[in-house]
């Protein structure tokens, strides 16, 4: 199996998609988890808000059964008083009516005798028309009624009978109190605190309470505002179990928005009252918890997520460096393994090896034209052998370092290799090439002093290429051959020389 | 392993378990008085002022203008701290337990002043002179600071109402019927047009029958100058009209029952009726009652209020309704017979006769009215 190798790309590559992998996977599990928070949620709170409704309209039917039931205690309460009472003059009726009304805190107490005058604690008129109980031939019990008076105002009757109580010498057959159906409203919309719509019916669905059920029934029959709403049996159950006077649940949408009321029958009364949630308010509590939830949730997530994008950013960029260094030592090493196999340790100039590097890409770049001037030098240091066996190798080794500082001092723009033991050669290239004449003339010259004075003595051919040469040998050879030329030169002239 | 690769894989691993346990920590969290009124493209709404002048509305604002619930005693200040009066009116009936809510209304603002106002307000079951002239006698011999009469029949007791001032009785008309011409009545609180009522609606009625036809009129108590006035206001629109004739006049004594029973037979003797005039309130109940049992094609006009009668609006049976504003009569009665009491005479703290606004409705001001006056209550 071929080994894979690990390269920066590669490491950097996995880092990124592998955040980004587990990044997308941590919000794809945050999104659905919340998602069945929030549909196990909605499925809980639709089953306790029906508990919750049921619960409120109960406690508010009880509320308004209550205050009916003490009205009633206290307008017996009332009847009592005014039997004990010995009332002679209607002064003296109206002074009474107004201590029961402040006593027992009975709104608008008012008597009723067999001609149907009302007496009140300020007025006193004829109420056959008014009231609707008197139209009654015969009133044997309680009776309670919702009334709306002319200018829609809505008020709740409560009536007893008053059998055998006479004042000023009048059978009294009545008292009623009648009570602002607003106050009605007020004392159990104190009970909710504005969470829940709620609003009392008659049996037909007619708003007794002209409070607003939700946006939807608003203050409607509630038959009216809910037909098509909801299906026709579904419909036709509520009605049934308002004219039956029982409890029920209906549900319903209206502009994308769940709306579920709970109505129960208020006793004695032959209302109903009614109590419904808008996109449930429990939900909406539950919702707002959830969402502070959420949003700490989120505030965590983000925190984490901007520290986790900190940290891997500065892993990334730890690992960018430590990569760079890694890639750096391994270039300076590569280097100087290079430096040290392309040069010559004797004199620090450039080896065969190096020379042969050069060749070949000269060789390339002169087969393709790409390399217009160009000259080489070959240099050969005389008496070397010489020197070698009369004064030692170290003397030797001298005699090729001062040559090699020679020929670099000379050669200024050449590029010097040693080629052999005592055989340079110089590279000149473009520009380098016009003072060769010069270069060559000024060393030479140098070099025929020292044959005088037992100096070094260097002998050097050059060549140039031209149109002919395909190759950097056909120069060199030239030029070698031109050294050796005058190498017989200087040996005539006295230099100690080995020729070949 | 390199130093710098174990360092790299270390913090890998670090920065893998913080994503997991955020992902774990996410997952664990979530979870006048100017009425205006709408009007069909045929008709217009009619506001009768004072004066009996009549004003045309071209455009409908709101019914809510026809009747004044927003009352508030003016700045005149009582110079005693309790009243007493005493109030008769024609028929108990619901048009006057309107007026008496306006009363109500004004005694409670007065009691808040500090001002206690008690009263008697007292109708026979049936229209009777006879019977409020009984009563006026009994009132005059206690004492009530003023007493004020809705009229029940002008001839009768108008020279009664002369007797009391003349005796030293203060004494107010009030609601729909004034006392004849030159009584001596202090002041008068209530509908001073009620011959441009009758005209106005006859007028609507002709014009919808194309100003010929068969009508019939029904009145409501013989006598009762509202009654009377709005009638002959009918007549004398119907003359006008060579091919309009009327073919009966009756009177149903402020009964619905009556009123009916008046129109079977108008309508068994005249089948081919075109239209009924009602003066009262009781009327047009009856008359529409009639007119859906015979399936007669009569167009009714006629007066006030009755929820029944709006209902019959809404359904296209009834015409066109004038109603009167109840409540601010009630209301303005109490205050300017507080003035009385306290020895005002007409003139700069209230007129001699104070002028309540009739409004003439139709169809499509019936459900609006329905709530304005009676709620939602189906």
């Amino acid at each position: 199996m071929e080994k894979v190798r690990i390269t920066k790309r590669i490491l950097t590559l996995t880092a990124v998609i592998g955040s980004l992998v587990i990044l997308a996977m941590v919000v794809a599990n945050t999104l659905w988890s919340s998602r069945q928070a929030v549909s196990a949620t909605d499925e809980a709170v639709s089953a306790v808000s029906a508990f919750y409704l049921e619960a409120m309209a109960e406690r508010r039917a009880h509320t308004i059964t209550n205050q009916i039931d003490n009205n009633f205690e206290h307008m017996e309460m009332a009847r009592v008083f005014i039997e004990e009472e010995e009332i002679a003059s209607q002064e003296q009726l109206r002074e009474t009516l107004g201590k029961i009304k402040s006593l027992l805190s009975l709104n608008r107490f008012a008597l009723v005798d067999e001609d149907n005058v009302v007496y009140t604690q300020y007025t006193t008129y004829t109420g056959g028309s008014r009231h609707e109980f008197l139209s009654r031939e015969k009133m044997e019990d309680r009776i309670v009624s919702a009334v709306t008076q002319y200018g829609s105002s809505r008020q709740l009757c409560l009536a007893i009978p008053t059998p055998g109580l006479i004042i000023m010498g009048k059978p009294f057959k009545a008292c009623f109190v009648q009570i602002d159906m607003a106050d009605i409203v007020n004392l159990l919309a104190f009970d909710d605190q504005g969470k829940t719509y709620f609003g009392l019916y008659s049996k037909n669905g007619g708003n007794l309470s002209g409070t607003e059920l939700g946006p939807v029934i608003s203050d409607r029959n509630i038959f009216d505002a809910t037909e098509g709403l909801v299906p026709e049996a579904v419909w036709q159950e509520t009605r049934d179990h308002f004219a039956k006077g029982e409890a029920g649940r209906l549900s319903f949408s209206s502009d994308g928005a769940a709306e579920t009321l709970c109505y129960v029958p208020i006793q004695n009364t032959g209302w109903e009252i009614a109590v419904l949630i808008r996109e449930s308010v429990i939900q909406d509590q539950i919702r707002e918890i959830s969402e502070r939830s959420m949003s700490t949730s989120r505030n965590q997530f983000a925190f984490t997520l901007v520290a986790t994008l900190v940290l891997a950013a500065v892993l990334l960029a730890e690992l960018a460096a430590l990569s760079n260094d890694a890639i750096e030592a391994e270039k300076k090493t590569s280097m100087t393994f290079r430096e040290i196999a392309n040069t010559d340790s004797l004199t620090g100039v450039r080896n065969k090896h190096a020379y042969s590097e050069l060749e070949a890409l000269l060789n390339r770049k002169i087969e393709e034209k790409e390399i217009q001037r160009l000259a080489v030098a070959v240099c050969d240091i005389n008496g070397l052998k010489h020197v070698n066996d009369t004064q030692g190798h170290a003397a030797g080794d001298k005699l090729i370092k001062d040559a090699c500082a020679m020929i670099c001092n000379y050669f200024k723009h050449g590029a010097v290799f040693r080629i052999g033991g005592d055989e340079f050669a110089v590279i000149l290239q473009n520009e380098a090439c016009d003072a060769l004449a010069e270069v060559l003339d000024a060393l030479n010259r140098k070099v025929e002093e020292n044959v005088k004075t037992n100096g070094v003595v260097v002998s050097v051919g050059s060549s140039v290429l031209t149109q002919e040469d395909r190759q950097l040998r056909d120069v060199f050879d030239r030029a070698d051959q031109i050294m050796y030329e005058r190498k017989k030169e200087l040996k005539a002239m006295g230099a100690k020389t080995r020729l070949y | 392993m390199k130093p710098t690769l174990q360092k790299a894989k270390l913090l890998s691993t670090l920065m893998a378990a913080t994503l997991l346990f955020t992902a774990a920590s996410s997952a664990s969290h979530a979870d006048s008085k100017t009425e205006i009124l709408s009007l069909s493209e045929t008709e217009s709404v009619i506001e009768v002022g004072a004066n009996g002048e009549t004003a045309i509305s071209k455009s409908a604002e709101s019914v809510r203008s026809a009747v004044d619930f927003e009352h508030e005693l003016d700045s005149y200040k009582p110079l005693k701290d309790h009243y007493s009066f005493y109030f008769t009116y024609k028929t108990v009936h619901p048009w006057w337990d309107a007026v008496a809510l306006g009363m109500e209304e004004a005694q409670r603002q007065f009691l808040d002043k500090g001002v206690t106002i008690t009263y008697e307000y007292m109708a026979p079951d049936g229209a009777s002179a006879d019977d409020q002239t009984e009563k006026l006698h009994t009132a005059e011999k206690k004492d009530y600071d003023v007493i004020g009469v809705d009229v029940a029949d002008e001839a009768i007791i108008s020279p009664i109402l002369d007797e009391m001032v003349e005796s030293g009785t203060k004494v107010m008309t009030f609601s729909s019927s004034d006392a004849a011409e030159g009584c001596k009545r202090i002041a008068y609180v209530g509908n001073t047009h009620n011959y441009e009522d009758g005209a106005d609606l006859t007028e609507a009625l002709c014009k919808r029958l194309g100003y010929r036809g068969k009508v019939a009129i029904l009145v409501g108590s013989k006598g009762a100058p509202c009654h009377e006035d709005r009638a002959r206001g009918a007549r004398d629109t119907i003359a006008r009209y060579g091919e309009m004739e009327i073919a009966a006049v009756e009177y149903d004594m402020d009964s619905v029952d009556l009123a009916y029973e008046l129109t079977l037979k108008i309508l068994k003797e005249h089948p081919d009726l075109d239209g009924l005039v009602c003066c009262n309130m009781s009327n047009p109940v009856g008359a529409a009652r009639a007119v859906i049992e015979t399936g007669s094609r009569a167009v009714i006009v006629g007066m006030d209020h009755d929820q029944e009668a709006l209902r019959y609006l809404d359904d296209g049976v009834i015409y066109c309704l004038g109603v009167q504003d109840c409540f601010s009569i009630g209301f303005d009665t109490l205050q300017v017979a507080v003035k009385i009491a306290d020895g005002n005479l007409p003139g700069r703290l209230f007129p001699e006769k104070t002028d309540e606004i009739t409004t003439v409705i139709y169809q499509e001001d019936a459900a609006p009215m329905l709530a304005l006056l009676y709620g939602d209550i189906s």
